[in-house]
C-alpha cells in the first residue's frame, strides 16, 4: 500500500480522502459495478466483494492509526496534548 | 430442549462472574490502577453496540431480506476514520466540562439550558425504548426456545412455573433481572466522576463472549454441518434458486438508496446512540485508546459478522425454506442438530449482548433522567435544607427500573409483531436525530440554542410520525386508514409517502424527512438568533477545544461569598459527605489559603466554579447551574462584576490578549532608543490607556539624596505629597516596596496601618493602590506604582502579575538608558584613541634613511590602538646621524601630541642644539611645564653617530640602556648613561658617553615594553636574554633581527599582541667600512 505522505498535514487530508473514498466505493453506484449474478471462488461476486473491501478499509484505518501514533503530537491543528486526566 | 435448571444456573453463575468481574475492576480502580484504563478493554467496551440483534437479528436478516445487514456495521468502520476529528474532540469537551451523559452534552453546548437537556433526555428514552424492548424478546424468546418443547413455548415462563399469573412471562423476569444488574453495575453509589469502572469491565469481558460464542456457532455449522462456505452457497443456489436475490443487492427489499440510508444511520448510531456515547466518551480513561480503537472496534465487527451469511443459509437449508424462526437461526440450528451445549455457549452469548446493551444503556438513560428530568423539578421544590445524596441515588436505580419497564411494555404492546432488526433501526434513527446538534454545536461557531432545539424536536416529531406510526399500525394499535389515506385524510401527510414520495423504502424516506426538517431548520434558525452570553463562553470551549486557551482572568467576584466549608456542604447534600470532602481536599491540594482559612477573593470564584463542575458529574451540567444559582441566591451572594480594570468590553476573552500588548508595547518603548525620560513617559502612558488608573507614578532612586524621586506621572495629584520623594523607610508603602523587594498590593485603602499613606490616600481619594519595584538584575533601582480613585479590588492575581511584568520593562528601559550612556562614553574614547593613533602613525618615519657604510632598521608595535613610543632617525649637514628612541606614558590624545611636540622640536632643533647631552637638557627645560602640568613624562634615548670617525656619543633621560654587539670584544655591551626623566626637574646635568663602532658592529635601541614583555608565569623577558639574542642573531640584516627579536618576545609572552608597545632601532655598521 502506498503511504501517505509523512508530512501531518497531508495525513489529515489523506485521512479525510479516505474517507469519502470508504463512502465512495461502499456506496451505489460502485457496487452496482460487482452486483452482479456470478459467482468468484464459489462466492457471489458481492458479497466476495464486501468481505474482502471491508477488511481493506480497517487496514487503511490501521494504517492511519499507526502513522497517527509515529506522526508528532501536532499532527493536526486541532491536536494539542491532551489535558492531565483525572484518575478516579 | 435443555432442562430449565442447568440454563438457569448457569444463566446466574455467569452474573455472578461478570459481577465479580466489575467488583474487582471497581476495587482496583480505588487503589488507583485502573483494570480498564487499556485500549483493548476501551475496544471490546465499544462492542456494546452489538446487541442481541447483531447476535440473533443479522441471520434473520440475512435469511429474509438479504445482505443489508452488513450495512449496519459497515456504517461504524467507515465513521472510524472520524473517530480521530470527532471521538476525540466531544471525549476532550466532555472531560473538560465533566459531562456525563449525551443530553448533558447538548444541554452544556448550548449555554447549559435545562430545557434542552429535558428535551433530548425525553427524546432519547423514546428512542431507545424499541431497542430495549428488542433486547427483552431476544432473550425471552431464546430462554424458552432452549428450556421449552416446541409445542409448549405458547405458555412461556408458566410451563416451569405453572403458578405464574397470566401476566408474569420470561420477557418479565428478565426485565426485573437486568434493571437488577443494572443497579448492581451503575448505581451503587452516586460517583463523582460519572464513571462507572466495574460497568464497562463486565461489558468488555461479555463483548468477548459473544463474538467467540458467535464464532464457534458459525464455524460449527460452516464447517460441520456443511463443507465451508462455497459448499453452503451452492447447495442454497441449487435448492432455492429463487431466492438468488437474498444473495444480490438493488433487489425489492434493498434498493441501493436504502442501503445507503442504513449505512448512514448506522454510522450516526454508533456516535449518538445513549450507550454508545456513555461508553466511547464519558467512560473512555485516555484519548490514546481511540488511536487503537479507531481499527479494533471495526474488526471486531467483521468477525461477528463473518458468519452471518453461512449461518443464515445454513438454517434456511435446514429448515428447508422455512425463514419464520430465522431470528433464531443461531440457536435452533445447533439445538435441532443435536448439540444442547452449543447451544447453550450461544444462549449465554446472546444473553451477554443483551444484558450488556440493556445495563449500559439504563445506566445512560438513568443518569439522564435524573439529571435532566427529575433534577430541575427536586430544585424547584428543594428547600436547601436536608441532605439530597441518598434520594438521588434511589432516584436513580427507580429510573433504571423504569426505563428496562418501558422497554417491556414497549414489548409488550409492539415488539411482537416485527422482526429485531426493525425495532433496532427505529432506534437508530432517533440516535441520528442529536447529530446536527452535536456534530453543529463542536464545530459551527454560530449554531445557537434555539436552533438546536427547533431542529431536534421537528426532527423528532417526524421520526415519531414516520416510523412510530406505521409501527403503531403494524401492530394493530392504530387503524391502517392513517397509513393509507393520511392524517385527517390528506393524502400528502401519509406517515410513509410524506408529501407524496412514495416508493422510497421506509427507512430512506424517514431518514429524509427527519434530517431535512432537523438540519433545515437547525441551520436556518441558528442564522437567525444569536448566542445568547451563556452560550457564548460555551461555544469556545467546545468548538476551540483544541486551542490553547489562556486562562481567562476571573473577572467576576462574589459578594458575601459563602466559605470553603459552605461549598463543601453544598456538595455534601448532592454527592455525599465523603465524596464532597475528597473532592474539595483534592482541589484545595495544590491552592494558597490564605492566614483566616480561606481562599484570596480571586479564588472564590473558581471555587464555585470547581463545585458546579464536580456536582455537573453527578447531576449533570444544567442542574448543576441551577443549584449554584439557586444556592447564591438564597444566601444574598450574587456574582457581580469585578471593575472592569482590563478595558473593553468583552474581557473574560481577550483579555489575556490585551495583557500581552501592553507588555509588547511597554517592551518597544524600553527598547526604543529613545531618552530615558520618553521611555518612562511612554510606558506610562501605555499602561494607563490601557487600564482605567487615576494616578500612576515611576520614581527612580536618587543616590545622592537616598530618596524615591518622581520621574515620570499620569493622572492629576490633589495634593502636594502625593508626588513627593520619599524617604528609602519602612513607613511608606512605596519605601517597603523598594526596601523588601516585593510588590505591595492594597485592594482597600481602609485597611491600611501606615499612617502617611493613609494620609496620602484620603486626600487623594485613593481606594486601592500597588507598588511594584523596578529591579535591575534583581537589585531595585525604584518603584512603579498605580492607584484607582474609583474601585476596590483591582489588583487581581493576573493583572498583579502583569503589574510586575511591567515593572520589568521599567528596569529594562532603565538599564537601556545606563548602558547607551557609558556606550557614548566609549565611543568618545575610542575616537579619540583613533586620533592619537593617526597622530602616532605620522610621527614614526616612513623610510630608513639611506647611508652608504651603515644598515638602519626600526619598527614600533602599538600595544593597543595607540602607542606613546616614538623613534626616529635624524640626519645632519655635518654627515652625523642622530637616532632619537622615546617612551611617552599614557596612551591617549595628551600622549600622542606630546610626542608630536617632542618630534617638532627635536626635529626643528637638533643640529642648533649640539651634543645629544645638550639637547636632553634642551628638553627637559622645555617639557617642564608642560609635562608636569599634564602629568605625563618622557624618557628617551638619544644617540648621535659619525661615520667617518666611527665614534658614538648618546646620553639617556631615564631610558632603558641601548644594547651594542661588539664585535671587536664579542660580546653585547649596555650603553648606558646617567639621566633623569624629561619633565621632573627644571635644571638637570645629563651625562654624556661615548663609544667607538667598528665595522660588525650591531647597535640596538628600544623601549621597556621587549624586557617588560611577561610569560604567563609573569617572569619578565627581561634585558639578559634580549642581549643574548642580539649576539646570537648579530649578523642578520636589520629588518630580519628586528623580525626575529619581535617573534622571540611573542614567543616568550605566549601571545600575539604585547601589553606595552614596543619600538626597536637598529643600526649595524657594514662589515666592508674601514675603520679609521
Amino acid at each position: 500500500m502506498n503511504m501517505p505522505a509523512k508530512n501531518p498535514l497531508h495525513l489529515r487530508e489523506a485521512w479525510v480522502i479516505f474517507f469519502v473514498l470508504g463512502l465512495v466505493m461502499l456506496n451505489f453506484p460502485f457496487l452496482h459495478i460487482f452486483n452482479k449474478d456470478v459467482q468468484v471462488f464459489g462466492t457471489p461476486l458481492i458479497i466476495l466483494y464486501l468481505m474482502v473491501g471491508w477488511p481493506v478499509s480497517i487496514l487503511v484505518v490501521y494504517l492511519f492509526s499507526r502513522l497517527l501514533a509515529n506522526a508528532s503530537p501536532e499532527a493536526d491543528d486541532d491536536n494539542s496534548p491532551p489535558p492531565p486526566q483525572d484518575q478516579p | 430442549m435443555i432442562p430449565f435448571g442447568i440454563v438457569a444456573t448457569l444463566s446466574l453463575l455467569y452474573f455472578g462472574m461478570l459481577f465479580a468481574v466489575a467488583y474487582y475492576a471497581d476495587q482496583r480502580s480505588q487503589l488507583g490502577r485502573s483494570l480498564i484504563d487499556n485500549p483493548n478493554v476501551y475496544s471490546f467496551s465499544l462492542a456494546v453496540y452489538c446487541t442481541s440483534w447483531t447476535f440473533y437479528g443479522s441471520v434473520g436478516r440475512a435469511a429474509t431480506s438479504g445482505i443489508d445487514f452488513i450495512a449496519i456495521y459497515l456504517g461504524p468502520t467507515l465513521m472510524a476514520f472520524t473517530w480521530w476529528f470527532l471521538l476525540r474532540r466531544m471525549v476532550r469537551v466532555s472531560k473538560e466540562q465533566n459531562i456525563a451523559s449525551i443530553a448533558d452534552l447538548i444541554s452544556s453546548r448550548y449555554g447549559k439550558s435545562a430545557v434542552l437537556g429535558a428535551i433530548v433526555t425525553l427524546f432519547a428514552v423514546l428512542g431507545i425504548l424499541p431497542y430495549i424492548a428488542l433486547q427483552l424478546k431476544a432473550v425471552s424468546h431464546t430462554f424458552n426456545l432452549l428450556t421449552i418443547p416446541p409445542t409448549e413455548l405458547a405458555h412461556g415462563a408458566r410451563h416451569h412455573i405453572p403458578a405464574l399469573p397470566l401476566t408474569v412471562d420470561t420477557a418479565l423476569i428478565v426485565a426485573l433481572l437486568l434493571g437488577l444488574f443494572g443497579v448492581l453495575f451503575g448505581a451503587r453509589h452516586l460517583d463523582a466522576t460519572e464513571r462507572h469502572e466495574g460497568l464497562v469491565a463486565a461489558v468488555a469481558l461479555e463483548s468477548l463472549l459473544k463474538v467467540v460464542a458467535f464464532l464457534m456457532v458459525g464455524i460449527f455449522i460452516t464447517y460441520g454441518l456443511f463443507d465451508g462456505f462455497t459448499d453452503i452457497c451452492n447447495q442454497f443456489l441449487a435448492r432455492f434458486p429463487e431466492r438468488r436475490h437474498l444473495l444480490r443487492l438493488d433487489t425489492e427489499h434493498i434498493p441501493y438508496p436504502e442501503w445507503f440510508s442504513l449505512t448512514f444511520m448506522a454510522m450516526m448510531a454508533v456516535m449518538f446512540l445513549p450507550r454508545q456515547f456513555h461508553i466511547m466518551v464519558v467512560e473512555n480513561c485516555r484519548e490514546e485508546h481511540i488511536h487503537k480503537a479507531m481499527w479494533r472496534f471495526p474488526a471486531y465487527l467483521f468477525l461477528i459478522n463473518l458468519f452471518v451469511i453461512p449461518i443464515a443459509l445454513g438454517g434456511i437449508l435446514l429448515n428447508n425454506g422455512d425463514t419464520s424462526g430465522a431470528d433464531f437461526f443461531v440457536l435452533q440450528v445447533p439445538l435441532d442438530t443435536g448439540h444442547p451445549w452449543l447451544a447453550l455457549v450461544v444462549f449465554i452469548g446472546g444473553f451477554s449482548a443483551s444484558a450488556g446493551m440493556v445495563m449500559v444503556e439504563s445506566v445512560a438513560l438513568s443518569t439522564m433522567i435524573l439529571n435532566h428530568l427529575l433534577m430541575p423539578i427536586i430544585l424547584k421544590v428543594y428547600s436547601g435544607a436536608g441532605n439530597l445524596s441518598g434520594l438521588l441515588i434511589n432516584l436513580k436505580r427507580i429510573s433504571i427500573f423504569a426505563v428496562i419497564l418501558l422497554g417491556y411494555l414497549y414489548y409488550r404492546l409492539l415488539g411482537e409483531s416485527a422482526a429485531l432488526v426493525n425495532i433496532g433501526l427505529i432506534s437508530f434513527l432517533a440516535a441520528t436525530q442529536f447529530a446536527p446538534a452535536i456534530i453543529g454545536g463542536l464545530y459551527w461557531r454560530r449554531a445557537t440554542r434555539r436552533g438546536a432545539t427547533v431542529g431536534l424536536t421537528l426532527g423528532f416529531m417526524v421520526w415519531f410520525y414516520t416510523l412510530l406510526i406505521p409501527a403503531f399500525v403494524d401492530s394493530g394499535w392504530l387503524s391502517r386508514t392513517i397509513l393509507d389515506d393520511g392524517l385527517f385524510g390528506l393524502a400528502i401527510l401519509r406517515p410513509t409517502a410524506l408529501l407524496g414520495l412514495v416508493d422510497f423504502g421506509l427507512w430512506s424516506h424517514a431518514l429524509f424527512w427527519t434530517l431535512f426538517v432537523n438540519v433545515g431548520s437547525f441551520l436556518a434558525i441558528s442564522l437567525l438568533t444569536t448566542p445568547v452570553p451563556a452560550e457564548e463562553e460555551q461555544i469556545e470551549k467546545f468548538v476551540d477545544v483544541f486551542k490553547d486557551r489562556m486562562a481567562a482572568p476571573q473577572l467576576r467576584r462574589i459578594s458575601k461569598a459563602p466559605t470553603i466549608i459552605e461549598f463543601v456542604e453544598l456538595m455534601a447534600k448532592f454527592i455525599g459527605e465523603k465524596r464532597a470532602h475528597l473532592a474539595i481536599s483534592e482541589y484545595l491540594g495544590n491552592r494558597e489559603i490564605d492566614a483566616k482559612g480561606s481562599l484570596s477573593e480571586q479564588e472564590l470564584p473558581q471555587l464555585k466554579r470547581f463545585t458546579e463542575l464536580t456536582l455537573a458529574g453527578s447531576v449533570g451540567t444544567a442542574p448543576a447551574r441551577i443549584i449554584l444559582e439557586n444556592y447564591l441566591a438564597a444566601r444574598g451572594s450574587h456574582m457581580e462584576d469585578v471593575f472592569d480594570v482590563l478595558g473593553s468590553v468583552n474581557i473574560s476573552r481577550t483579555a489575556s490578549r490585551e495583557q500581552l500588548s501592553v507588555l509588547y508595547e511597554a517592551a518597544r518603548a524600553a527598547s526604543s532608543g529613545a531618552s530615558l525620560q520618553t521611555v518612562l513617559d511612554e510606558i506610562l502612558k501605555i499602561f494607563t490607556d490601557q487600564f482605567r488608573f487615576d494616578l500612576c507614578v515611576i520614581r527612580i532612586l536618587d543616590h545622592e539624596r537616598q530618596a524615591l524621586t518622581v520621574r515620570s506621572q499620569r493622572g492629576i495629584s490633589l495634593s502636594p505629597a502625593f508626588g513627593a520623594d520619599r524617604e528609602l523607610t519602612m513607613d511608606t508603602f512605596i519605601g517597603e516596596a523598594f526596601l523588601t523587594n516585593h510588590m505591595i498590593v492594597v485592594n482597600d485603602s481602609d485597611t491600611i496601618s501606615k499612617q502617611k499613606t493613609s494620609e496620602i490616600t484620603r486626600l487623594e481619594g485613593i481606594v486601592s493602590f500597588a507598588h511594584a519595584p523596578i529591579t535591575v538584575e534583581g537589585q531595585p533601582i525604584g518603584v512603579i506604582s498605580a492607584s484607582s480613585r474609583t474601585a476596590k479590588g483591582v489588583f487581581t492575581d493576573e493583572f498583579v502579575e502583569l503589574f510586575g511584568s511591567l515593572a520589568g520593562q521599567v528596569g529594562v528601559a532603565w538599564r537601556n538608558a545606563q548602558q547607551t550612556e557609558r556606550l557614548i562614553v566609549a565611543r568618545e574614547q575610542q575616537r579619540e584613541l583613533e586620533i592619537a593613533k593617526t597622530i602616532q602613525l605620522g610621527l614614526l618615519p616612513l623610510t630608513v634613511p639611506d647611508i652608504p657604510g651603515i644598515q638602519l632598521g626600526g619598527i614600533c608595535v602599538p600595544a593597543k590602538d595607540v602607542g606613546g613610543d616614538y623613534y626616529d632617525f635624524l640626519l645632519q649637514s655635518d654627515g652625523g646621524l642622530g637616532l632619537v628612541i622615546a617612551d611617552v606614558s599614557g596612551h591617549n590624545v595628551g600622549a600622542a601630541l606630546l610626542m608630536a611636540e617632542t618630534r617638532t622640536l627635536i626635529r626643528a632643533r637638533y643640529g642648533q642644539l649640539g651634543t645629544p647631552r645638550d639637547t636632553l637638557a634642551e628638553l627637559n627645560r622645555f617639557f617642564y611645564e608642560d609635562l608636569s602640568r599634564a602629568e605625563l613624562f618622557v624618557t628617551m634615548f638619544l644617540l648621535e653617530f659619525h661615520p667617518e670617525s666611527g665614534r658614538a656619543f648618546y646620553a639617556s633621560a631615564g631610558h632603558s640602556p641601548a644594547l651594542l654587539w661588539s664585535k671587536s670584544v664579542g660580546e653585547c655591551l649596555r650603553l648606558d648613561a646617567e639621566g633623569l626623566i624629561l619633565g621632573v626637574r627644571r635644571e638637570f646635568p645629563y651625562e654624556q658617553e661615548s663609544v667607538d663602532l667598528g665595522p660588525g658592529d650591531v647597535l640596538l635601541l628600544y623601549t621597556d615594553g621587549v624586557i617588560e614583555a611577561a610569560n604567563s608565569a609573569s617572569e619578565l623577558f627581561g634585558e639578559e636574554r634580549l642581549a643574548d639574542l642580539l649576539k646570537d642573531s648579530h649578523q642578520l640584516a636589520p629588518r630580519e633581527l628586528i623580525d626575529r627579536i619581535l617573534q622571540q618576545v611573542r614567543l616568550f609572552s605566549g601571545s600575539h599582541s604585547f601589553n606595552d608597545d614596543i619600538s626597536l632601532v637598529v643600526m649595524m655598521v657594514d662589515e666592508t667600512k674601514k675603520s679609521p
